[in-house]
């Protein structure tokens, strides 16, 4: 290549890498202005981006050391260091080998009976807490004593040398049973049903395989499957935790700490690296989930014989994996039905949500599948019972017949399709299908884009201008029946979307042909544009419930007129124009809820067509073109789950046609904001879920720096709350469970405390000055947030166990804090009834709620989501006080007096807030626009940053009693677009 | 008989210079860390303390610079030179393990068959050294920048003073050189994503 065009490549190259994802396509399409070849060569290397994150990160000095000692420890294996004898078991002969470890088979003296020993290979010899971990973990599945599951009698060591005594099993692994003949359907699905069920069973205790693989499972000669192993990768996985901390305590730019890096270099084999899930590449944490890819893996390998991800090293499988979609099953094996194409499919769906949810999943859809293909009298009993032989004859008749399944009525399946793949730090805002379902507009924090469904090209769409300075966020909402226009909310960048309201956002219209956006009205939120696109409706006026009126104007903004309006103690919505855009629909809300209603444009009375009650648990209403709505409900028992519903109403009469019948069973995220096609045949929607991350990290400086921060809790969705009065261990709680523990710092085990705490997720609070409970506030499960009109309890658990108490009940945000000793004071900071004012009472850990001590003028209307920034001095003699953006931080004495003003005026909008130690400073969360930022904060009113939780919106620091840790609970949302068909 | 460290620095420059049987002295240098390390591997210890081998190929460079002789300027030129000698003896290393692997019967190899890429890492780290020396046609500075954070170990502000260019242009370079030789060993083609 010339080195003026290499010189070329490389400065596009890094110019895109700066982009976003989305749009490096548009960026090197503009920049190469034709030249294809070089707007070819760079997107390929762009391709590798990704992949090469921890590609020869490592020196070539470790690579080599790491082969030799593997040699060495092969040469030592081959030996015959074989152990004769361990105290409890004779080994007999050796009976294989492999990278797992070298089998041999043995009479366990104790019992009397026959065994097999499995030695570890010496590089992953563990160390005592690891192995104790493993232990665990393989008896916890041993436990279930499930047939299709390998039974581990005993895990310990020998000369040094960690092995397991398990059942001695006959037959072959699954990984031979593939490479030396093929499966028929009928056996390939008698023994896909055996895996997915073990592999329900083992979830469903809370045992996760995470490296299922053929390798992995055992065929016995009888038929039967067995899978080996549970917990042992979870050995690898502590490796790489522990590389984490040892990489972050060395300041190379280069290093990201991906915890793959040590999976890449130690050698882990390619065979593991090849049935790895995506989340298991990326190093996040791992739920059942990963196992249901990596079975689904199994699966294409069954149907196929071919691995569906091919290569020959770590980096090029883990690229693979993230990035490519394996060649259909079909393609490869004409034999297997369509429908166990799309079970391999949807198990290896690359983003979890979309994945199946649950073994048991996969197992009744097998089931279904093993019903349809088999003949009625042949039940799955009697398969089960055969003999591999005989089942195979029974499915070489299956096969000549070849017949089609039965004629079962099913209902239309769903099609779920993902259509924005934006990171947590850039979620998707808003976003809107056009009428024809070719184009989905959408909004991020980077701006507009236009997608083109079918393709995915997406292309960013002029943005309106807004005045210098000014900086705003885009939300779409719905297009204008020619397919070509939508409408676009602008609103300040700085105010949460709980807090956008028509005081301070404008209207406008964009069109993707190009153009600039015009303003269609200022102090406006735009609603949607009616069927014949003669009329846009908006909604204005700000009441106490959001906006009190509902106005109908032309679509260039002319001609704006009232079409409805309510009090000031109610609010109103727009909701959407009936199908034949005579009718339009509003959400009425007032202190009891919201009412779906609807009326004649025209004028007529108003018809109730959802009551409180039924319109309580929803987040999203469609009204679709054939009379049926589709609405998401809550999930009862968990709130920040729901799913899409069906009904049919008459618009006109408000009359319920028909039962309601459940669309979706998403069990992970929340729907809502759909827009649907003119034919009702796609929805598109946003999903959002949020998740808890929890980091510990070394305070310095008294507190000025952060050091070593690692990410604390391991399981999915477990959250610190607080520590021990020692200082040396965590309280944190399992969001799923609802169940309370303490960690120590040095120790990845949890200590159960009570399970579960009555009711929801506890909310930070504070350890009692005697250290003996922790005090906090429950957000009553399925409670939304915009509508907390049910007390939420204060409790005191006592953190050596034992039963929690409610110590009274609160009807607003409220945030508890504690003094350290001697001092054995606690206060309860809590919202005024009107929100304007912060109320500071005593808080006695076992009476409740004490003397009220101060009351401030908050500067602003508290939000409902953020506890008011008070808390109390670990000496118990002051409070430290955020009252708005504009004013400073202060510190009051316990009766409200003012002693020291910080000056502060670069903090902004606090939404967290607490003592450091000495009492020299604060830890301060500040809303930014990109997530909540943690300071720390002198008495000066310097500030240093700690840690920018980017897409954060709550980001908190609880300093140890003891000073010199802090730990940091980061919740982040994640939201995309996604499409509904056949529904 | 053991070497003085002068002999040393002697035998690097002689090798530096072109005199390939200095080599063969240097080699067992070489080879008794990565025994050394190979050994704390074997002893059970974590894999994955990369500053322990950081400081294990810092130690052989020790053992193989004499720093009393070196002047401080030459410093950069010694981790150069160093950087070639680790990648000569690893690439050899992992050339004669795979030839081991393949058995004495195989030394007629065929070249093609010997292209073919087997599923041990070593293999490719073979690999990698020949897209190495295709990068170096490209884009000598690339090709220099991973000589010396890959096989040498150094970090990206050593790497700048050997090449006398900012930490930034070296963090480019890196960038740049990772992705390009990832696609040479993935065939030289685009994936799609």
């Amino acid at each position: 290549m010339e080195p003026d065009r290499w010189r070329r490549v490389e400065q596009l190259y890094h110019s895109a890498l700066k982009m976003p994802l989305e749009l490096r396509p548009a960026f090197l399409k503009d920049e190469c202005q034709g030249d294809d070849e070089l707007q070819k060569e760079v997107a390929s290397l762009l391709s590798y981006e990704s992949s090469a994150a921890e590609f020869i990160e490592f020196p070539a000095f470790d690579v080599a050391a790491r082969l030799m000692a593997k040699d060495n420890a092969e040469q030592a294996n081959s030996d015959g260091t074989e152990p004769a004898v361990t105290s409890r078991f004779h080994v007999l002969e050796k009976i294989g080998g492999g990278g797992m470890g070298v089998v041999y088979k043995a009479e366990d003296t104790k019992l009397r009976r026959t065994v097999a020993l499995k030695f570890l290979p010496l590089e992953l010899s563990p160390d005592p807490q690891s192995l104790e971990r493993f232990q665990r973990e393989a008896y916890a599945a041993s436990a279930l004593n499930h047939p299709n599951i390998c039974t581990v009698y005993d895990v310990d060591e020998f000369d040094g040398r960690p092995f397991i005594a398990m059942e001695l099993l006959e037959g072959q692994t699954l990984e031979h049973c593939i490479a030396t003949r093929p499966l028929l359907l009928p056996e390939m699905l008698e023994l896909a049903i055996q895996i997915s069920d073990a592999l329900d069973a083992a979830h469903t205790s809370g045992v996760i395989h995470r490296d299922i693989k053929p390798s992995n499972i055992f065929i016995t000669n009888h038929g039967q499957a067995k899978i080996l192993d549970f917990g042992l990768a979870k050995l690898h996985e502590f490796e790489s935790v522990e590389t984490q901390a040892q990489t972050s305590a060395k300041p190379d730019p280069m290093q990201d700490g991906d915890p793959l890096l040590t999976l890449t270099r130690t050698g882990v084999t390619v065979g593991t690296a090849a049935y790895m899930s995506p989340e298991q590449v990326r190093g996040e944490r791992l739920d059942p989930r990963t196992d249901l890819f990596s079975f689904g893996l199994v699966l294409y390998e069954m149907a196929t014989r071919q691995r569906a991800f091919a290569g020959d090293t770590a980096a090029v499988l883990h690229h693979a994996i993230l990035n490519q979609t394996p060649v259909p099953a079909r393609e490869l094996n004409r034999q297997i039905p369509p429908k166990l194409e799309h079970i391999i499919s949807r198990a290896l769906e690359k983003y979890r949500e979309a994945r199946y949810q649950t073994a048991a999943e996969i197992c009744a859809d097998l089931e279904a599948l093993q019903r349809q293909s088999a003949p009625k009298h042949l039940p799955r009993v009697w398969i089960a019972g055969l003999g591999i032989a005989a089942t195979m004859a029974v499915g070489t008749i299956l096969f000549m017949l070849n017949r089609p399944p039965r004629t079962v009525p099913v209902a239309p399946e769903i099609k779920l399709r993902q259509l924005t793949t934006n990171s947590s730090e850039n979620p998707v805002i808003g976003g809107s299908i056009s009428p024809d379902g070719k184009y989905l507009a959408y909004s991020d924090t980077r701006g507009l884009h236009f997608k083109v469904i079918e393709t995915g090209e997406t292309r960013p769409v002029p943005k309106p201008e807004v005045p210098k300075g000014q900086s705003v966020k885009w939300e779409v909402g719905t297009w204008f029946p020619d397919n070509t226009r939508f409408l676009v909310n602008v609103h300040p960048s700085t105010e949460d979307w709980r807090d956008w309201s028509s005081a301070t956002s404008s209207i406008w219209v964009v069109s993707v042909l190009g153009g600039a956006a015009t303003k269609l009205r200022d102090h406006a939120i735009a609603g949607s544009v009616s069927p014949d696109a003669m009329l846009v409706s908006f909604r204005t006026n700000k009441g106490k419930f959001g906006e009190r009126q509902v106005w109908l104007m032309g679509p260039n903004g002319e001609n704006a007129r009232k079409f409805q309006e309510t009090d000031e103690n109610t609010g109103i919505a727009g909701f959407g124009w009936a199908p034949d855009g005579k009718r339009y629909g509003y959400i009425f809300t007032d202190a009891s809820g919201d009412t779906l209603l609807s009326r004649d444009i025209k004028g007529g009375p108003t018809v109730t067509l959802l009551q409180n009650a039924e319109l309580k648990k929803m987040d999203d209403v469609n009204w679709l073109h054939d009379g049926r709505v589709v609405y998401s409900l809550h999930e009862p028992g968990n709130g920040s789950v729901c799913n899409y519903w069906t009904m049919r109403i008459d618009i006109a009469t408000g009359r319920h046609l028909g039962e309601p019948r459940r669309l979706t069973n998403w069990p992970n995220f929340c729907v809502f904001g759909g827009s649907v096609t003119n034919d009702d045949k796609r929805l598109a929607f946003m999903a959002s879920s949020g998740s808890h991350t929890s980091y510990v990290g070394d305070l310095e400086a008294g507190g000025k720096w952060l050091r070593n921060i690692s990410r604390f809790t391991l399981e999915e969705d477990n959250g610190v709350v607080g520590w021990t009065a020692d200082g040396k261990a965590i309280v944190g709680q399992n969001r799923g469970a609802w169940s309370l523990y303490t960690q120590s710092l040095d120790s990845d085990t949890p200590e159960p405390i009570v399970s579960p705490v009555a009711g929801g997720a506890l909310l930070v609070g504070d350890t009692t000055p005697d250290g003996k409970s922790y005090i906090g506030r429950i957000w009553p499960n399925g409670e939304s947030i915009e509508n907390p009109t049910i007390p939420f309890p204060i409790v005191r658990i006592p953190l050596t166990g034992g039963t929690p108490e409610t110590i009274l009940q609160l009807s607003r945000n409220g945030n508890v804090s504690c003094a350290r000793p001697p001092s054995h004071t606690c206060v309860l900071a809590e919202q005024s009834e009107d929100r304007k004012q912060i109320v500071v009472s005593i808080l006695d850990p076992i009476k409740g709620r004490g003397p009220e001590l101060a009351r401030f003028d908050s500067g602003h209307e508290l939000n409902l989501v953020d506890p008011p920034p008070c808390a109390i001095s670990p000496d118990g003699t002051r409070l430290v006080i955020a009252r708005g953006s504009e004013s400073p931080i202060e510190i009051r004495s316990m009766h409200g007096g003012l002693i020291r003003k910080i000056a502060s005026q670069s903090v902004g909008e606090v939404t967290w807030l607490t003592w450091s130690v000495d009492q020299k400073g604060f830890f301060v969360s500040r809303k930014g626009q990109r997530g909540d930022e943690l300071l720390y904060l002198d008495l000066q009113g310097e500030a240093t940053s700690l840690r920018k939780c980017v897409g954060s919106d709550t980001c908190q620091g609880l300093p140890s009693p003891d000073g010199r840790h802090l730990a940091i609970i980061d919740r982040n949302q994640s939201s995309n677009m996604w499409m509904m068909e056949n529904f | 008989m053991a070497m003085t460290s002068s002999d040393v620095t002697r035998l690097l420059q002689a090798w530096g210079g072109g005199d390939e049987h200095a080599l063969e002295k240097l080699i067992p240098l070489v080879y008794e860390q990565l025994r050394t390390a190979a050994r704390r591997y074997m002893a059970g210890e974590r894999p994955g303390h990369t500053l322990q081998t950081t400081a294990l190929i810092h130690e052989t460079y020790l053992r193989l610079v004499d720093v009393r002789q070196v002047k401080w300027q030459d410093r950069t030129h010694f981790m150069a030179i160093c950087s070639q000698l680790m990648r000569r003896i690893l690439i050899d290393f992992a050339r004669s393990r795979n030839y081991k692997k393949r058995g004495a019967g195989a030394v007629h190899v065929d070249f093609d068959e010997a292209l073919v890429v087997t599923s041990e890492p070593d293999a490719n780290l073979v690999a990698l050294d020949d897209a190495l020396s295709r990068l170096a046609l490209v884009d000598a500075r690339k090709s220099r920048v991973v000589e010396l954070r890959f096989f040498g170990g150094l970090d990206i502000k050593e790497t700048a003073e050997v090449l006398k260019v900012s930490a930034d242009t070296v963090m480019r370079d890196w960038k740049m050189a990772k992705v390009w030789l990832l696609r040479e060993l993935h065939g030289g083609v685009a994936h799609g994503t």
